[in-house]
């Protein structure tokens, strides 16, 4: 009934978390709001916030943050794909056959501890600055955290699964494929969700450095041309942007499982 | 008795275990622990058999070998006379643990086994029918298991084991971890199942009112190592129901299996006064 589904969008926004997140929300855009307005503040460098807004409005009008967005997403999108689905297929090959994980273990464990970013000047003296070495940094990025959650989602397949496929006459390809598979799922889709974020992170220094479009080019760009407006709004865009990305991850992955009686996030 | 004998009776039991001892090597150094010595049983095709003992004597272990699961240390496991090397199909198990694959529908686990042996669909869709239709759970073919009580898991988890045509049922312990009044139903309804298919069932339990309430046979096992200190058959009549349970007969029944289990943990028991010699046999192994 519309009055109940009416009531129930009130009653959703009218709850402590939400009123008390706006507020908090509005508490900090209101102090940059009076530091912006102190007097001897340059505008130019701390713009207040109808400034940024009108800046966002500018951006919109020429075309320029469509662009930049969409050269990111895809940069982002292509990078995850590669990264994501090779860290699924090594780390699951790792957490649950032996002797993939003799021969994987070794090289995931030693990649660990290096930050993604690390390889970028190795990259460029590699591969150049072109979109292939952005996309290679984004695939590293999102790799690691997909690799160890696969791994270790294989590693934790309950024993009692196992055992009851086995005698139910599962092959062992047919227990690797319908037991320790789907049973890591949930961790698939926490390495998945990391992969986002360490990958969205990872695109912005790619772009940073010598990029001729893209969310990164479009910030470092503003800032040295002092236009501090559009530097703000590109992060603003950026945070709006990795949010939304970890909002499709996260939704996908309670779709793929809802099976699963494990308590879910609010 | 002669070795002829011997091969006639291997061929008669539907399950025969010869010898069996198994050991757990554990810590470092390693240290060797004897859990299971030299068990011999022999159970006959369509039996029902209880296996009871304290806990820790070795029950799920000789299970999991009768299926298997294990490798025994020493002697063997024989299926239908052959040498029982891993699992197979004609040998279902069903586990104290809730083993019902969570991200599979109800009638999606009841199918796993066919699908596995490549049972052809139209014969898949058939079994599932069928063995849904035996626990009670038509309605809830499409469900996932978290929709499902605890009791209902468990007539799914007997109806996977049922719908892969197994020929002997190996339960660990399947009700240990139900309310009384769930665990009475279950008990009904698995004695249904029996009756129903005629398939030899092996049930692990510590559950003295189980095990004299379902059993043809119990094995009492005594404890460290595991042996089979005493082999009881009942007497009681079937078809067994609620009325079994309040019966002056059931009663006996299970203060001969308590005693008797006292004696396998080794503990005297003082005999009781003016008490008849109960209507069970019980042999000493
Ligand atoms: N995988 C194992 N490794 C080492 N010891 C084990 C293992 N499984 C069981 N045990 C030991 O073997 C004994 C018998 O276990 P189990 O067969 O589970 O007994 P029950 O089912 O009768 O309670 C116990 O003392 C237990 O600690
Ligand atoms: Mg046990």
């Amino acid at each position: 009934m519309p009055s109940d589904a009416g009531r129930s969008v009130i009653v959703r926004f009218c709850r402590p978390a939400v009123i008390v997140g706006v507020l908090s929300l509005a508490a900090v855009i209101g102090v940059y709001w009076y530091m912006a307005l102190r007097p001897g503040t340059n505008p130019a460098l701390v713009p207040s916030p109808p400034a940024i807004l009108k800046a966002l409005r500018d951006e919109i009008a020429t075309g320029d943050l469509l662009v930049n967005t969409v050269a990111s997403l895809k940069r982002v999108v292509i990078g995850f794909c590669i990264g994501a689905s090779l860290a699924l297929v090594l780390g699951a090959l790792a957490g649950w056959f032996r002797y993939a994980g003799y021969v994987l273990n070794p090289i995931i464990d030693a990649l660990r501890p290096i930050p993604a970013l690390a390889y970028i000047p190795l990259v460029i003296v590699w591969v150049g600055i072109g979109e292939p070495s952005r996309i290679i940094i984004i695939v590293l990025a999102v790799f690691k955290p997909c690799v160890v959650n696969a791994r270790a989602g294989m590693n934790e397949v309950a024993q009692i699964y196992v055992d009851a496929a086995r005698t139910l006459g599962a092959s062992r390809w047919r227990v690797f494929a319908t037991v320790a598979l789907p049973s890591a799922v949930p961790y698939f889709i926490a390495g998945l969700r990391t992969g986002v974020s360490t990958g969205f992170l990872a695109l912005v220094a790619a772009e940073l450095i010598a990029a001729p479009s893209g969310l990164g080019f479009m910030i470092q760009n503003a800032g040295q041309y002092f236009r501090t407006d559009v530097t703000i709004v590109g992060i603003i865009v950026i945070g709006l942007l990795g949010a939304l990305l970890d909002q499709v991850a996260s939704r996908a992955g309670r779709a793929l499982t809802s099976w699963s009686d494990v308590r879910r996030e609010p | 008795m002669n070795a002829r004998a011997d091969s006639v009776r291997a061929v008669s039991a539907k399950l025969a275990v010869r010898g069996l001892t198994h050991r757990y090597s554990m810590g470092t150094p390693p240290t060797e622990l004897t859990v299971l010595s030299r068990i011999d049983l022999e159970i006959a095709r369509g039996e029902f058999v209880c296996i009871i003992g304290e806990s820790g004597c070795g029950k799920s272990t000789l299970l999991r070998m009768m299926a298997g699961l294990l490798m025994p240390s020493e002697g063997e496991v024989l299926h239908d006379g052959t040498r029982v090397r891993g699992v197979r199909h004609e040998l279902g198990f069903v586990f104290q643990q809730d083993a019902v694959f969570p991200w599979l529908t109800v009638e999606k686990n009841v199918a796993y086994g066919p699908k596995s042996r490549g049972v052809p669909k139209a014969e898949r869709e058939r079994l599932v029918a069928h063995w849904c239709e035996a626990v009670g759970l038509t309605a809830f073919r499409k469900a996932f298991p978290k929709q499902l009580s605890g009791g209902m898991r468990k007539r799914v988890d007997l109806a996977r084991a049922y719908a892969n045509s197994p020929d002997v049922l190996l339960m660990d312990e399947p009700f240990a971890a139900l309310d009384v009044q769930t665990k009475a139903e279950m008990q009904d309804a698995v004695l249904d199942l029996w009756k129903s298919t005629g398939k030899t069932v092996v049930f692990v339990t510590h559950d003295l009112d189980e095990a004299v309430f379902l059993s043809d046979v119990v094995v009492v096992l005594s404890s460290r190592p595991g042996r089979v200190h005493a082999i009881v058959r009942s007497t009681l009549a079937r078809p067994r129901n609620g009325e079994t349970r309040v019966g002056d007969a059931f009663a006996v029944a299970k203060r001969t299996l308590w005693t008797t289990l006292q004696q396998a943990r080794g503990r005297a028991v003082a005999p009781a006064k003016a008490r008849q010699a109960p209507p069970t046999t019980t042999e000493r192994a």
